[in-house]
């Protein structure tokens, strides 16, 4: 999966930790991950997603940005079905998660297709949302034991392997809440890693945190984007958005104002909107 | 000790014991039969179901704005008609009679139920939403989480509650001493009659409930500190 990255952008893995670290762009060739066409979301009378379609291919990075309430974390949601959509498509390496109406209501049709694609599906929420009655190992081979029927010992073996690449081994036999909020993120991700999942979905994982502690979990999170692993990351690091992302969305008001290259969209923009948006952040920090 | 039993208490001791016992196992059955009502109600008051939550509110406000004696006498002289009525509609038409025993459960099991509903439906709504959240996003299912989160942390936030109910189960029992049931209560009162020891079999009875919440107490508090790892830091 590394070859085509280093084939487009030779730059990129020569200049791998120097300022203009940048993730290749989307491969063309390359599978689509994450397909979701034309999805409309309404909460009560208020329709949040108006029709956004959205594409990941293997080994993109796609980010989500955008001002508050436009809809970043709902677009993520619908993806593995946390909301589920009133209307339009998601399909997931493939395999279209199928829909059926009742009673005026639109629902997957099947629940064991949508648990199984989550499988899948990695996801990392902005509140960590670690099961508190688990230790950390427990909560990492949780799923892979419980779910997917990995034997235990093989589960614990990955689950440690990973706990030592995002730097939290020696926490493994403590609860979440004797961690940190950087490392009960690191132990999140950790977990969704042990599913082998195809693609990992972040909502906000840094929003949470204290700022000294937002740089060890985006570093988890570039590292991941240099292994050349499929993400869909909504994000307010903007700086960081630029850098590990194959492709930046802009959402606004329920839908997509403007996509493209992180340094297109993110330095010269074509909407007023994503200008005004990318100002107002910068005088913020 | 058997000595003391069995002379000093005017040879009433064995059947003071017997009492206990007794009284054990009417509180057991009980507060497990009103954890199973709880459960029941509390999932249904949590439900989107209008007609779930209101039999479920209809249920709590009825049974605990009714005095305990009076849902055991309601219970006792109407439970065998009603339980005959219902057994008439499948066809049969026999004398059915109910044990005291049964009875007894039944009537605290039902109060002890609208007990723990409160309680239960309130642990569950402590339980954090993002970690059923979590759960589901890994692709468990409806059992499965519940087993596995919902349940547990569940029980971390019930079990202070439950442990209060559990008393009140085990004190309730003594109503059903109205029902000629064999139990601490019964046992006292009858010794007191025949003996004209009131005060003496009184205070043993009393004696007798303190030991048992007490050792109950115990327990729960053990359990809750089981419950809780991971709750505060160690
Ligand atoms: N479960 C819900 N019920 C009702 N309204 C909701 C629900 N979830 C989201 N909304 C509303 O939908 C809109 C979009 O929410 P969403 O969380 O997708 O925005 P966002 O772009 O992620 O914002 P933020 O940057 O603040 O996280 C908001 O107005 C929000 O209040
Ligand atoms: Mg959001």
């Amino acid at each position: 999966m590394d070859q085509h990255r280093i084939a487009i952008d030779p730059i990129a893995s020569v200049d791998r930790d120097g300022p203009a670290h940048r993730h290749p762009p989307s491969n063309p060739a390359a599978t689509v991950a994450v397909q979701a066409d034309g999805i409309h979301k309404r909460f009560g009378s208020l329709e949040v997603l108006k029709g956004v379609s959205l594409t990941a291919r293997e080994g993109d990075v796609v980010t989500l940005i955008g001002s508050s309430g436009s809809g970043k974390s709902t677009l993520l949601r619908c993806i593995n079905m946390l909301e589920v959509p009133d209307e339009g498509r998601v399909t997931i390496c493939g395999e279209t998660i199928a829909m059926k109406t009742a009673r005026g209501r639109t629902l997957p049709a099947n629940s064991r297709q949508v648990d199984r694609i989550r499988t899948s599906l990695g996801m990392v929420f902005q509140s960590f949302n670690l099961w508190s009655h688990m230790t950390i190992l427990e909560n990492v081979i949780e799923a892979p034991v419980h779910v997917l029927g990995v034997p235990k010992g093989e589960a614990i073996d990955l689950a440690r392997s990973l706990l030592d690449k995002v730097g939290i081994l020696g926490k493994a036999d403590c609860y979440p809440i004797q961690l940190s909020g950087g490392q009960q993120q690191r132990a999140a991700i950790a977990r969704a890693l042990a599913m082998q999942p195809k693609v990992m979905l972040f909502d906000e994982p840094t929003s949470a945190l204290d700022p000294e502690l937002v740089g060890e979990v985006l570093r988890v999170i570039r590292q991941l984007a240099d292994e050349g692993r499929t993400m869909i990351l909504v994000t307010h690091e903007m700086d960081f958005a630029r850098e590990v992302s194959s492709k930046v969305v802009f959402l606004h008001q329920g839908r997509i104002e403007e996509e493209g290259a992180p340094d297109r969209v993110l330095t010269s923009p074509e909407s007023d909107r994503v200008r005004q948006f990318l100002s107002r952040r910068l005088s913020a920090a | 000790m058997l000595d003391l039993l069995t002379t000093g208490l005017h040879g009433w001791g064995p059947q003071l014991l017997s009492g206990t016992a007794m009284t054990i196992a009417v509180a057991l059955s009980s507060f497990l039969l009103g954890l199973a009502f709880g459960a029941a109600a509390g999932a249904a008051k949590l439900s989107d179901s209008l007609v779930l939550r209101g039999l479920a509110e209809l249920y709590t406000t009825a049974v605990r704005g009714v005095p305990e004696l009076l849902v055991i006498y309601l219970l006792f002289f109407g439970g065998s008609g009603m339980i005959m009525a219902v057994a008439g509609i499948f066809g049969y038409g026999g004398l059915i009679e109910l044990n005291a025993f049964s009875i007894g459960v039944a009537a605290v099991g039902l109060i002890s139920g609208a007990y723990s509903t409160e309680v239960i439906r309130g642990a569950v709504k402590s339980v954090p939403y993002g970690q059923i959240e979590a759960a589901r996003a890994c692709g468990m299912g409806r059992w499965r989480i519940l087993r596995r989160v919902l349940v547990p942390q569940t029980l971390r936030f019930a079990l202070p509650g439950l442990g209060n109910v559990w008393q009140l189960t085990l004190k309730d029992t003594a109503l059903i001493s109205v029902t000629a049931l064999a139990e601490i209560m019964r046992v006292a009162h009858t010794a007191a009659g025949s003996t004209r020891q009131s005060f003496l079999f009184y205070s043993v009875a009393a004696l007798l409930y303190l030991a048992l919440t007490t050792v109950s107490t115990t327990a729960f508090q053990q359990a809750e500190r089981y419950a809780s790892r991971g709750v505060r830091r160690a």
